[in-house]
């Protein structure tokens, strides 16, 4: 299909979907919510908030970094979730029975969060490797719909970060 | 280039620095990124270039080297700029660590 990602004037994005891709999207911020509101120890929780030191002599200095920084990192990923579903209530029908998004750079970078967080959180779910091959998954697998999901949005995502990247100098 | 500032005034009284502990607390905390099989590579140069202000070159050396050495230096600093850039590229979905050379 068309490209979803299309730039505007002063970094605007439009995003152009099929129903039933708005209804995934839609779909994101409560699977994100509960996961960051989740158990810490969750791998897919934790690969979203890492330690800043590997070296264990600085226990104290991650203790202290943490405490500063993971409610503000907390506190952005909710903010990028509300953002993304005030976008989505704003779609409109266009041609073709899809609806288009019209985004702000700051809402674009926020539906690139979303994205990315999504992601990471199902890529630690189903223990993707760099060996991992998405176009050749059994559909017979029993977590063939995450899989599915996961592959929709590497290529959603990779559509909006070459949009992006637009923005940016050579 | 500047010229030189003028020189200070004399102080009264000359403490002799510990050259160890100088050394030490001047060479810069740095700022690794790993490599993980979920981001996407244009997506890593995306982030260093947002963040740090980048070339495309720079970036894609940088997200190169992390994909094939496994890690790469991304920034450097003193240990408040190394954390709050942890913190950035962390707030990205970076796997991002910081770590004093020894």
């Amino acid at each position: 299909m068309a490209r979803r990602f299309a730039r505007k004037r002063g970094g605007r994005v439009d995003a152009t979907f099929e129903r039933g891709e708005l209804e995934l999207l839609e779909g994101l911020p409560q699977q994100l919510r509960a996961l960051y509101d989740g158990d810490e120890t969750d791998p897919a929780r934790a690969r979203l908030f890492p330690r800043a030191y590997l070296d264990p002599t600085e226990e104290q200095a991650e203790a202290e970094w943490r405490e500063l920084v993971h409610p503000g990192l907390l506190e952005a990923r909710f903010d990028a979730l509300t953002r993304l579903e005030a976008t989505l209530a704003t779609a409109e029908p266009t041609r073709r029975d899809r609806v288009v998004v019209h985004l702000s750079p700051e809402d674009a970078n926020a539906w690139l969060n979303v994205l990315n967080d999504a992601r990471l959180a199902l890529g630690s779910r189903l223990g993707v490797t760099d060996d991992t091959d998405l176009a050749s998954f059994d559909p017979s697998d029993p977590n063939a719909a995450t899989i599915a999901a996961y592959a929709w949005l590497t290529y959603l995502e990779g559509e909006l970060v070459d949009t992006l990247l637009g923005e940016l100098p050579d | 280039m500047s010229t030189a500032p003028p020189a200070p005034p004399a102080p009264l009284e000359v403490q002799e620095p510990d050259l160890e502990e100088v050394v030490t607390t001047d060479r810069p905390w740095l700022v690794i990124v790993w490599n993980d099989p979920v981001n996407l590579m244009s997506y890593v140069v995306f982030v260093f270039q947002k963040l740090f202000g980048y070339s495309r070159e720079k970036a894609t050396r940088l997200m190169l080297q992390v994909h094939r050495d496994g890690k790469a230096i991304v920034s450097d600093g003193n240990r408040e700029k190394a954390e709050a850039d942890v913190a950035r590229l962390h707030a990205h979905g970076l796997w991002a660590t910081m770590e004093h050379p020894s």
